[in-house]
């Protein structure tokens, strides 16, 4: 284990190479290239704002577009990390049939490069937010460490999948389904509060998704809820506003949760890697 | 435990081999798992030491085990049974230009493969120009690598490899492409690895760059080694393995029939070894079946790449046999063996005047080594050579 992290920070450079190649070869020869990188969320952010300031009947509903984009930003940076890692190590046979390198350095170079996106798209979110004279709660101090959790839980679930990939080719197709139904398991176009109500008792179920705990805590830095939900939602038990829900126990266990999948998924992976080369 | 550059420990190495490459979630269900395969081992048993400062070189047939057994030095595949220890910093020539990113410029990549071979930016810093310049690329360097020749593009990764001084460099097949004059650029940097005592291990089919390069040889067959020492001795067991390998060949309608054939020293002895400068004596003993008119012995001497060295016949020297019956002999006698080093195939034939009719003819049946004092000449042929030495005396006659 030490010796494979070892190894893994010898080639650190390898990684950082992988890493600027994934941006690279996603721009090439597009003439705007990098500038796609803030552009993409530029636009998107235009849009939704264009889209809700027309639906908007009230003022907190025009208010819609932040808390969508503190949610929908960080799931688009989990769905990408997933897709493109899962298919990193089959993705390269030339690679891994023909060179020795510790073979983490793919799916860590596809979510390298996704962070990048990611780091770039809640820059443009933020700087969006002091344009228009947002509010901030002190807790937008957070920010980088809710996104280092995502990280962590976002690494530990690719190298597992990127691993399984190899063995079960189905997993690539699946974990394109299992997303797409994920994104509605996490409240992220609706309010928690509205499926607070709908569940009942099922809804501490509903509560052990990491991802809803880790959408939660964006938007309540980010939306800062205290301020912009309207005062119907801010009515929820222990003052909390049910718009947007955090316990102690979320908290805790999303950490526990990802720093538990990353050691697992390092370590399936260093298990499976040695037959890759035969698998591919 | 001696510090080996790379230990190769009673390794085995099995694939399996399925019978139908079935990957999905419903075959795994439907069969448990359990899908037909058979075992096959590329590797038995295999233990080899290289030396630090060694040229060790792999042959064998195609299917033999080598590739298998450099991907295993190189922790691209693990073996089933054993250890394989390396150390040091390795370098893997297994295909050039793995690892290329076509939408990149070959600057960038230099710097991609020189990292994924697990050099540093800082390492390659240094020896960028010496990279382009060995690749002869100063022109496209920064052009996308998608528009490089399939010549550029093996340039490129040969000279990366093996410019950026690995401890231990691993070369698969690579040589035999490029022409011959960044071949022999390659051969004169592999000598410089070398000199600057390296580790090299080193695949070839071409057995005779072993000869030139290698400190020792390792043949393989079937995944077991069959033979390994030194690369002359390697070298010519391959060869006559490969012969025997090859179909005997033999034909004709054996009105006469070659009894046998033996080539002789000046003591009359049978044997197989020559030394330059030596005389032969082919003899061909035979027995006519019927008795046949006019027929005509002859001989050639191949060596091993199918160029003919020399190759007479009775009717070239003039002589007529009549008509021939029962048994006999015919002696050729060769002399002064000018060939060097090597080992040579003698081939036998009867037939009729007019070559229409073969009577019994074997093809390169018969194979014997050259043997040389002469090891710092260099060529196929001893040519007695006198050299004097001439200068114009500059000045000495007032001019």
């Amino acid at each position: 284990m030490i010796e494979r992290l070892k190894d893994l920070w010898l080639h650190r450079e390898l990684l950082f190479n992988m890493t600027r190649k994934e941006l690279k070869v996603k721009y090439k020869r597009s003439v705007l290239g990098f500038v796609w990188s803030f552009m993409t969320p530029l636009i998107m952010l235009a849009v939704f704002s264009l889209v809700f300031s027309i639906l908007s009947r009230n003022k907190y509903m025009s208010w819609f577009v932040v808390y969508l984009m503190a949610g929908l930003f960080p799931w688009l940076f989990l769905v990408n990390s997933l897709m493109q890692s899962v298919g990193s190590v089959v993705g390269n046979p030339g690679l891994v049939k023909k060179v020795y390198f510790p073979r983490e350095v793919l799916p860590l170079g596809a979510i390298g490069a996704n962070i990048f996106h990611f780091v770039m798209q809640m820059l443009i979110l933020l700087v969006f937010l002091v344009v228009i004279g947002w509010h901030f709660s002190i807790l937008i101090l957070y920010l980088p460490l809710v996104m280092l959790l995502e990280i962590v839980f976002a690494t530990g679930l690719s190298m597992f999948l990127a691993a399984s990939n190899v063995y079960l080719r189905d997993v690539q197709h699946f974990t394109e389904v299992a997303t797409m139904a994920w994104f509605w398991l996490c409240p992220i176009v609706y309010a928690i509060g509205t499926v607070q109500g709908v569940l009942g008792k099922y809804f501490k179920i509903y509560l052990c998704n990491p991802m809803t705990n880790i959408v939660e805590m964006y938007q309540y830095i980010i939306y800062n809820p205290r301020v912009y939900a309207s005062a119907s939602y801010l009515s929820g038990p222990k003052r909390q506003p049910p718009v947007v829900y955090l316990s102690f126990w979320g908290i805790t266990g999303t950490i526990i949760v990802s720093i538990l999948l990353l050691v697992f998924g390092f370590f399936y992976f260093i298990r499976k890697e040695r037959g890759f080369a035969e698998q591919i | 435990m001696a510090d080996y550059a790379v230990e190769i420990d009673d390794v085995s190495k099995m694939f399996k081999l399925y019978h139908e490459n079935v990957r999905s979630l419903k075959e795994k269900v439907l069969f448990f798992n359990k899908r037909g395969y058979e075992e096959f081992w590329a590797l038995k048993d295999i233990d080899i030491k290289v030396e630090p400062g060694e040229t060790l070189g792999i042959i064998g047939a195609n299917g033999s085990g080598k590739s298998t057994l450099l991907k295993l030095m190189t922790r691209i595949l693990y073996p089933t049974k054993g250890k394989v220890i390396t150390n040091g910093t390795i370098a893997a020539l297994l295909e050039l230009g793995a690892g290329f990113q076509p939408d990149l410029t070959g600057r960038e990549n230099v710097y991609l493969n020189a990292s994924i071979l697990g050099f540093s930016k800082k390492e390659v810093d240094k020896r960028f120009d010496e990279i382009v310049a060995f690749a002869e690329m100063e022109r496209f360097i920064d052009n996308h690598v998608r528009n490089y020749s399939s010549g550029m593009y093996i340039r490129l990764g040969f000279a990366i490899a093996i410019n950026v001084d690995p401890d231990l460099l691993i070369i698969d097949e690579v040589l035999a492409v490029g022409d011959e004059a960044f071949q022999r650029k390659c051969l004169d940097r592999i000598e410089d690895i070398q000199q600057s005592g390296k580790t090299i291990v080193f695949v070839t089919h071409n057995v005779e760059i072993t000869r030139e390069i290698c400190s020792r040889v390792v043949m393989l067959d079937q995944g077991r080694i069959v033979k390994q020492g030194m690369p002359r001795d390697v070298v010519n067991y391959y060869h006559q393995f490969m012969e025997t390998e090859a179909e005997a060949r033999e034909r004709g309608n054996r009105q006469i029939e070659i009894l046998g054939v033996s080539l002789l020293d000046e003591q009359g002895k049978a044997v197989n070894d020559f030394q330059t400068g030596d005389n032969m004596r082919i003899r061909v003993a035979y027995r006519a079946n019927e008795p046949v008119d006019d027929p005509v012995f002859g001989f050639s001497i191949d060596d091993y790449r199918g160029y003919t060295a020399y190759g007479t016949n009775t009717r070239l020297k003039g002589l007529n046999l009549g008509t021939v019956t029962g048994e006999g002999y015919i002696d050729f006698d060769l002399t002064a063996l000018p060939m060097l080093e090597g080992r040579y195939l003698v081939s036998v034939a009867i037939h009729s005047r007019d070559e229409q009719t073969e009577y019994h003819w074997l093809e390169k049946l018969f194979p014997f080594d050259m043997h040389s004092e002469i090891t710092e000449d260099v060529g196929l042929l001893f040519i007695p050579s006198e050299v004097s030495f001439h200068p114009e005396e500059e000045g000495a006659d007032g001019t």
